[in-house]
């Protein structure tokens, strides 16, 4: 479970001031699947970023499973980013050098050094649809499918939660839904709570949880239903 | 540890077989030539000292030298000293010699130098003047009214030799010429044999038999003001002179260092030119890896943000680098040993260096392409670690969004 709590992030950039989230409170039951949504500049990414442990608040606490991760060491938290967390960044975020199958189990040999690593990480791709791709690199990929190859790897670790940010925003039609219906499938059959930011209404329907933010602030926190 | 080592062996792996060929040739060509010159600056200035000492034991000095410590600069009763300094267990040979100076005169040439009143046979057990004889012949016990030149004192119609100007330029075996003693006695010598060391002061000096010192210098008979002893090569030479210095008193006995002095200076003098030389060469090493593995970390920023985001460890990263570095390292060691063992070496012993001590060959021993390995790697990793450290003290946020 996902607890957030009063968080705030104020950028100061020479004379100028950003409240990019302004007491944000919410909270994520496990195997939710929660769309954080907005307009562009609301504070969505800032908020993923804080609960991906990727940088700190200025204010506020975030408890993951009962602790408090707020403001734990670097290490403490690349730990809990290793094993517990998996990130989609937008912008795909893959290793140009490595292959399809060494991009996801990269984190995995991190995590377990003489596992199974390689052979999780096939049935991922599996998983998403990439069976054909394991030895393709990076460059040899469509956008959707180094989107598909970005959450295979987010997954390697069986981490709890899934945090995507906006991981449909360079795609086309055809590929944003492939990769929205991946999320949801991985959602229902791996029961990893997701979390994914989206500025498309059109998104929502992915979404059991949709949380709203406007100027840094949270306007709605609603479980809506999409049966 | 063993996770840790294993992804950065990955990320090393696929960085150098997806790298910029260029750029990896490029480092490690300048950091071949850099353990290259490693390797051939201590090799040339140490075959530079080893070909002067040897030259200087085996022309000049012999591996000690017995003079007189008292008011008489003459060894009285040489041969008995001499065989005593022969029972001594090492020794080789022991040798006297007796040294006037000298004005030569050839046609209207005229040139100082010093003459030695030698015994050829046992002189030629100590120095090996007599196998580098390159016109006539060498003295034999009893020869008389005969002179034995070093080319550059003879000049043979050699005007590339360093002191042709000051030489009598045109004199060869066969040749008369003129000596006028110190004590004034002139003698007319035909010249029995040319020698041609290459250690330029030897070269320089003119050799009689004991018989004909004796003839211009009475009081050198059965005397000597020096006498040159050599000794085995496993012989502990410190023991023995000791043990000559205790044969009787009134005896100066130096070592060939002590003797000729000029040698250490030269050899001190080599070696700080030698740590010099490396310094300028670390440095560039140190450069190059730090320029390379800088470049390389910047254009990465990003990707390296990315990698710690999802969970690799800065250590993990970090050594992924250093793994690179000892590749580098490694390949261009590897590349300098080959050359400087197939290429240079072969080379330079066919097409020698020359210095006044004569021929100058490469002397490298495995203690020296240890030392430049463990530098050239030290100095990689270092280098190669400076940028990685200062990117992983970046902000996650920072290396990936800027």
């Amino acid at each position: 479970m996902y607890e957030i709590d009063k968080l705030t992030k104020i950028y100061n950039m020479e004379k100028v001031r950003v409240i990019a989230l302004d007491a944000v409170s919410f909270v994520i039951p496990d195997e939710a699947i929660v769309s954080i949504m907005g307009r562009s500049g609301s504070g969505k990414s800032t908020l993923l970023k804080q609960m991906g442990l990727l940088d700190n608040p200025t204010s506020g606490k975030i408890t993951f499973n009962g602790k408090d991760v707020t403001w734990l060491p670097e290490g403490e938290r690349a730990k809990l980013r290793l094993g517990y967390l998996g990130y989609v960044f937008q912008e795909y975020a893959l290793l140009g050098e490595l292959t399809s199958l060494q991009n996801v189990y990269l984190p995995g040999m991190m995590l377990n050094g003489a596992g199974d690593y390689k052979y999780r990480a096939q049935e991922l791709l599996e998983l998403v649809g990439l069976r054909q791709r394991i030895k393709h690199y990076p460059r040899e990929l469509s956008g959707g499918e180094q989107q598909r190859v970005a959450i295979a790897r987010a997954l390697i670790n069986n981490p709890g939660v899934l945090l995507a940010d906006e991981p449909c925003a360079n795609l086309d039609t055809t590929s944003s839904t492939m990769v929205m219906e991946t999320l949801v499938r991985l959602n229902r059959e791996l029961k990893v709570t997701v979390v994914f930011v989206s500025h498309d209404p059109a998104d929502k329907k992915y979404a059991d949880t949709i949380i709203t933010l406007s100027d840094g602030k949270l306007t709605e926190a609603a479980k809506v239903s999409n049966d | 540890m063993t996770k840790s080592f294993k992804v950065a062996g990955l990320l090393a792996y696929t960085s150098i077989r997806k790298g910029n060929p260029g750029v990896i040739l490029l480092t490690v060509l300048i950091l071949a030539l850099v353990s290259l010159n490693l390797l051939f600056i201590p090799g040339l200035l140490q075959g530079l000292v080893s070909g002067a000492n040897t030259q200087l034991k085996n022309t000049y000095s012999g591996d000690i030298v017995v003079q007189s410590n008292t008011a008489n600069p003459l060894l009285s009763d040489a041969p008995d000293l001499i065989n005593k300094i022969d029972a001594i267990n090492g020794v080789t040979a022991a040798a006297p010699r007796n040294s006037q100076g000298a004005e030569f005169i050839y046609g209207s040439e005229h040139t100082d130098a010093m003459v030695y009143g030698i015994a050829p046979e046992t002189d030629a057990d100590v120095f090996t003047i007599d196998k580098s004889i390159v016109e006539g012949s060498y003295l034999s016990p009893g020869d008389t009214d005969e002179i034995m030149l070093g080319i550059q004192l003879a000049g043979a119609d050699k005007p590339d030799l360093e002191l042709y100007a000051r030489s009598l330029l045109t004199v060869h075996a066969g040749d008369e010429i003129t000596v006028i003693y110190g004590n004034g006695v002139q003698k007319q010598y035909k010249v029995k044999g040319i020698f041609y060391t290459h250690f330029l002061q030897t070269d320089a000096e003119a050799f009689v038999s004991q018989t004909e010192m004796q003839s211009v210098y009475p009081a050198t008979a059965n005397s000597a003001d020096s006498i040159y002893v050599k000794v085995k090569d496993e012989a502990d030479i410190n023991s023995i002179i000791t043990q000559i210095g205790n044969i009787e008193s009134g005896l100066r006995v130096l070592s060939w260092q002590d003797y000729a002095g000029i040698v250490k200076s030269l050899t001190d003098s080599f070696n700080v030119i030698n740590v010099i030389l490396n310094i300028v060469n670390l440095l560039i090493a140190g450069i190059t890896v730090f320029i390379v593995t800088y470049i390389d970390v910047a254009n990465r920023r990003r990707q390296i943000g990315v990698q710690r985001a999802i969970g690799i460890t800065p250590w993990s990263i970090t050594f992924s680098y250093l793994i690179r570095a000892i590749f580098y390292a490694i390949t261009a060691i590897a590349l300098a040993i080959l050359l400087f063992l197939f290429v240079v070496s072969p080379l330079e012993a066919k097409y020698p260096f020359y210095f006044p001590f004569g021929a100058v060959y490469l002397v490298i021993g495995a203690p020296t392409i240890f030392r430049m390995t463990a530098i050239v790697l030290g100095i990689s990793l270092v280098a190669s670690f400076l940028p990685v450290r200062g990117m992983m003290r970046m902000k996650i946020m920072e290396a990936i969004w800027g």
